[in-house]
């Protein structure tokens, strides 16, 4: 009854704050306007002890037990101050859309600004029911990553991230609504035996060596983002040149086709599973490929934002209603 | 919900051991009046933790944990037989918090220790009010909240235990100093209510020592060796001569042989009501002083010979002129009392109470009571009778003395025939007895005599150690009259006080104080060092509130007033507070030419030209030159004088440098970039589009 109460209280308090102070944009600074503070459990308790306290010293006509109360009060309000200012000017950044596998953690991670010259303890991240803690030096940054745990295939959608502390005494709680839509695009568990049409024909070929397609070198490209570290000219970059990749010529190199009709008579998680397992197989062996699923196609290619785009591709494969 | 405290969720022996050092701090300041097995279990249940903890092993099982607790508060139970009360409510809670420790494993149970800690720190205030305690408490109310910062944050900065620590101390400390000024404001503001809020079970415990309602020949003795402070008088009108100085405090009527006695010894004595008592008229000077009683958890109050006026809420007089309150002196307080010096009575006896301050028990001291019958022969009247009995302690070999033989059961016999050295309290029971015995009401009185005077501070202080008995004696026609045998025997200690009197009997210390006036003047400035504490801090009150209001002009003080004046307070305080926080964040610049160069920065960002913060001064204002042309010139002359000053060498003339520090601030007081309509501006219209302003 009483969470029941609580998390009514919650969702209108989070309407209201979308209400007031609209979408957020990357990077958000925290100002004192989308503070929210109250006292916690703990609080609730020094505050009836607080009670106690000047009953007891008003009782016993004693000065100095009640000018101890009154130092106790006293510090309850300073502490709510520094609770909040604890929050106070912190900037946020993070990279909204995260890939993830399902069943395992869609990881977002956030940087923590802080442009004041005091240190922030203990600053809570939370999206939905996953948290991180972290501490933000004075004048300095921190990382954060939030470990969110995701269970289906599927586009997660979150409309909000808090930022929320404690700090000091655990006393209060400050929070901050930061409205901004973080998506993990949540890809099938790779999953399925079955061969690859072309890799069964390229038998023996992809699945011996690990990297025996990486063997002729075939010259040096631009680089791109998502580009394995070891294929890096770093020779090239030492010479103070523009940053260049060695390509590499070999069978594995051959583009293939994963194709969603190759998989007939059967479920489409299933399907999609199998595609995911294929994806980074292929991937892992350096292999280009293009993916095919009803409604989508991906001209083959390589390097990880390919195989985002694939990823997500899958993950964003409509759901299958249950009749 | 769970507790997102994590990592705090395992117990470090380091937390264990800060949080039972202040549990222990604590429980130290309270020592004197908690039980000293209650004291010895908390200790012995915070080393088997620590020891447990130290060996990397969990708490004790719950079996172990729950009989442990069973046990301590049922032996509490027994000891106490409730647990109401501040004494049984203090030990408890100090149990509580003892056993709380034992199966710590959570910062939430840490929590509840400091709370308990807190608490206990208020409890001990209650009991003892001296400034020490509070300094000592506040420092114990520092580490525990240190300690409770160190335990309810999970991550830190600093990655060292022992920085840890000391930032945890340094910001506990910055917390409460910012709480102390608020707390401040509360304490003078809080409307405070005349009396307790609801009457709370006494507290028997607290045993002080001081005069009783009875006295047997030693009692006095003892109390002389007591440096204690039984009050303290600023006379505002006269001072009366030493002889004068008699403080009243019980009256003892009943006598059983050996033992004075206040209450009534046996059935049909006319009781002490103020109508049993001849009506007294005030003459001479009248001397009117404020008495400031410590705790003496008794109902009466000391006030001189002969009390006419006081000021007491509910003080009374007796019929045999005790000034007295219905309830126990548990706080201390201040009486303003008049005397006079002089009274006559018109009335007469009545027969009660005469043969209630003559009566005697039967066949004990058969001796003296033969003694009285036989020198009253010799008299006319009574007076002449008196004065021969005075005459007779001052003629024969009588000794006044600290160490007094000790007398049996027919003390007086004994006394007068084989010991003859007493203290007064001897002398006064013997001379009481002498009148009765010969048909004259006579009365012993217990109170202070003397005192010691405090030239610092023009107050008089009264220890344990000016405690005297004299008597009173009914002449017809003339009233109660005092007689003080022991004036007699030492007329020194009367007149100088007890150390000169009995300077061979003296402790060591006295002795030596007197060698020392030095510090005999010190220990008299930190005594009135106390007295201010008392009457400015312990017994501030609603009329102290009132008296503050007052001299802060707002006429007519009331609760009301009050109440508002401390909203208004906190307020400020809490307004005060903010302002303070959020310095912090950005703190101003101590050099007035950092200052003017945030000015400047601020002022641009205002213009929506905000300075980004990678940006150096040059480099910012070259930026902004090609966004606003017309701001150009002004920004950089600003910019480039900024970087002289702040990087170029120092010129060799202080006075330059501060002269080109001057015109810099000037220079940027008078820039305002959102108006700016500066001779440029005319000469070169603006051609970027204000595109940050719209």
């Amino acid at each position: 009854m009483v969470n029941r109460l609580r998390r009514a209280a919650i969702t209108a308090l989070t309407r209201w704050s979308v209400r007031r102070h609209g979408r957020d944009e990357l990077p958000a600074t925290v100002n004192r306007r989308r503070i929210y503070i109250l006292p916690t459990r703990f609080g609730i308790a020094m505050a009836l002890l607080l009670v106690a306290m000047l009953i007891a010293g008003l009782n016993y006509n004693s000065n100095l037990g009640l000018a101890f109360g009154f130092l106790m009060a006293s510090l309850g309000l300073v502490a709510m101050h520094h609770c909040h200012r604890n929050l106070l000017g912190l900037a946020v950044d993070l990279a909204c859309e995260v890939d993830a596998l399902a069943g395992e953690h869609a990881t977002f991670n956030f940087l923590l600004r802080n442009d004041g010259a005091v240190d922030r303890c203990d600053i809570e991240i939370r999206c939905a029911e996953a948290a991180a803690f972290q501490s933000v030096p004075a004048k300095g940054y921190t990382q954060a990553a939030v470990h969110l745990l995701v269970t289906q295939r599927g586009v997660t959608h979150l409309d909000r991230f808090e930022l929320r502390t404690r700090y000091p005494f655990g006393w209060f709680r400050a929070w901050t609504y930061v409205h901004i839509p973080l998506t993990a695009y949540v890809a099938p568990l790779p999953r399925g035996d079955r061969p690859l049409i072309s890799a069964a024909k390229a038998a023996g070929n992809a699945h011996h060596g690990e990297f025996r397609g990486d063997e002729d070198f075939a010259g040096l490209r631009a680089y791109e983002a998502g580009v394995p570290l070891k294929h890096m000219a770093w020779k090239v970059l030492a010479r103070g040149g523009e940053p260049a990749v060695r390509s590499y010529s070999g069978p594995a190199a051959e583009p293939e086709w994963l194709d969603w009709s190759s998989l007939e008579r059967l479920d489409t998680e299933v399907r999609l599973s199998q595609l995911c397992r294929w994806l980074l197989d292929r991937e892992a062996a350096q292999g280009s490929y293009g993916l095919r699923i009803p409604g989508t196609e991906i001209m083959p290619a390589r390097g990880l934002p390919h195989r985002s785009a694939c990823l997500r591709a899958l993950a964003a494969y409509p759901q299958q209603v249950p009749r | 919900m769970s507790a997102p405290t994590a990592a705090a969720d395992r117990v470090s022996l380091e937390s264990l051991l800060w949080v039972s050092a202040c549990l222990t701090l604590t429980l130290l300041a309270g020592i004197a009046t908690l039980p000293l097995w209650v004291g010895m279990t908390v200790a012995a249940v915070a080393a088997l933790r620590l020891v447990l903890a130290a060996n990397g092993r969990d708490a004790p099982p719950r079996a172990l944990r729950f009989t442990i607790a069973a046990v301590a508060i049922g032996l509490l139970f027994w000891q106490f037989r409730t647990f109401n009360g501040l004494a049984a409510g203090t030990a408890l809670l100090s149990l509580m918090a003892g056993l709380k420790l034992l199966e710590t494993r959570t910062s939430r149970d840490f929590q509840v220790i400091t709370m308990i800690v807190y608490f206990l720190s208020l409890a001990t205030l209650l009991e003892s009010q001296s400034f020490w305690l509070l300094t000592y408490l506040i420092a114990v109310c520092w580490l525990t909240t240190a300690t409770l910062l160190r335990v309810t944050s999970s991550t830190g900065i600093v990655h060292s235990q022992r920085t840890q620590w000391r930032g945890s101390l340094r910001y506990a400390g910055r917390l409460l100093a910012q709480a102390l000024p608020l707390a401040l404001a509360f304490w003078l503001f809080f409307p405070r209510f005349g009396g307790p809020l609801w009457a709370m079970p006494d507290n028997g415990s607290t045993a002080t020592s001081g005069l009783s309602d009875s006295m047997s020949p030693g009692d006095i003795t003892d109390l002389a060796q007591s440096d204690e402070i039984a009050f303290r008088v600023r006379f505002s009108a006269g001072t009366p001569p030493p002889g004068q100085r008699y403080w009243r405090g019980p009256v003892l009527h009943d006598f059983d042989g050996r033992r004075w006695h206040r209450s009534a010894l046996s059935l049909g004595h006319a009781d002490l009501s103020l109508s049993n008592a001849p009506r007294l008229e005030f003459q001479g000077p009248a001397y009117r002083y404020t008495v400031s009683l410590e705790p003496s958890q008794q109902r009466w109050l000391f006030a001189l010979d002969w009390p006419a006026h006081w000021d007491a809420a509910h003080g009374y007089l007796t019929g045999d002129y005790m000034l007295m309150q219905p309830d126990p002196v548990s706080q201390p307080i201040d009486v303003a009392v008049t005397s006079y010096a002089q009274v006559s009575t018109a009335e007469p006896l009545k027969p009660a109470m005469r043969s209630r301050d003559t009566w005697l028990p039967q066949g004990r001291n058969p001796r003296s009571v033969r003694l009285a019958q036989e020198m009253r022969r010799a008299y006319r009247n009574d007076l002449d009778y008196v004065k021969s009995v005075l005459e007779l302690f001052h003629t024969q070999a009588f000794f006044y003395t600290l160490r007094p033989p000790r007398l049996r059961l027919d003390s007086v016999d004994e006394f007068l025939f084989e010991s003859r050295r007493g203290f007064c309290g001897h002398y006064a029971s013997a001379f009481a007895l002498l009148m009765r015995a010969a048909g004259i009401p006579a009365r012993v009185v217990t109170g202070y005599q003397g005192g010691t005077y405090n030239r610092f501070a023009d107050y008089w202080i009264l220890r344990q150690s000016d405690a005297h008995a004299w008597d009173e004696v009914w002449i017809d026609g003339r009233g109660w009259l005092r007689f003080d045998p022991t004036s007699v025997i030492a007329p020194e200690r009367i007149e100088h006080g007890l150390n000169d009197s009995l300077a061979a009997d003296s402790p060591f210390i006295s002795r030596w104080q007197q060698r020392t006036p030095w510090l005999t003047d010190t220990r008299l400035r930190i005594d009135a060092l106390r007295l201010l504490w008392r009457q400015r801090i312990l017994l501030f009150d609603q009329d102290s509130q009132e008296r503050l209001l007052g001299f802060l002009h707002i006429p007519e003080p009331d609760g009301q007033k009050v109440a508002l004046v401390l909203a208004v307070c906190l307020v400020a305080g809490l307004a005060w507070l903010t302002w303070q926080v959020r310095r912090d964040l950005e703190p101003r610049p101590s050099d007035p030419v950092n200052r003017a160069y945030r000015r400047l920065c601020r002022r641009m960002a205002l213009a929506g030209l905000a300075r980004w913060p990678h940006e150096g001064a040059e480099a910012f204002a070259a930026r902004i030159a090609t966004v606003r042309p017309d701001l150009a010139r002004t920004l950089r002359s600003l910019c480039h004088r900024y970087s002289a000053l702040r990087y170029a060498a120092a010129p060799n003339h202080p006075a330059a440098a501060s002269a080109a520090a001057a015109t810099f601030i000037a220079a940027v007081r008078a820039f305002r970039p959102r108006d700016f309509r500066g001779s440029s501006g005319n000469r070169f219209p603006a051609i970027a589009p204000r595109s940050n302003r719209d």
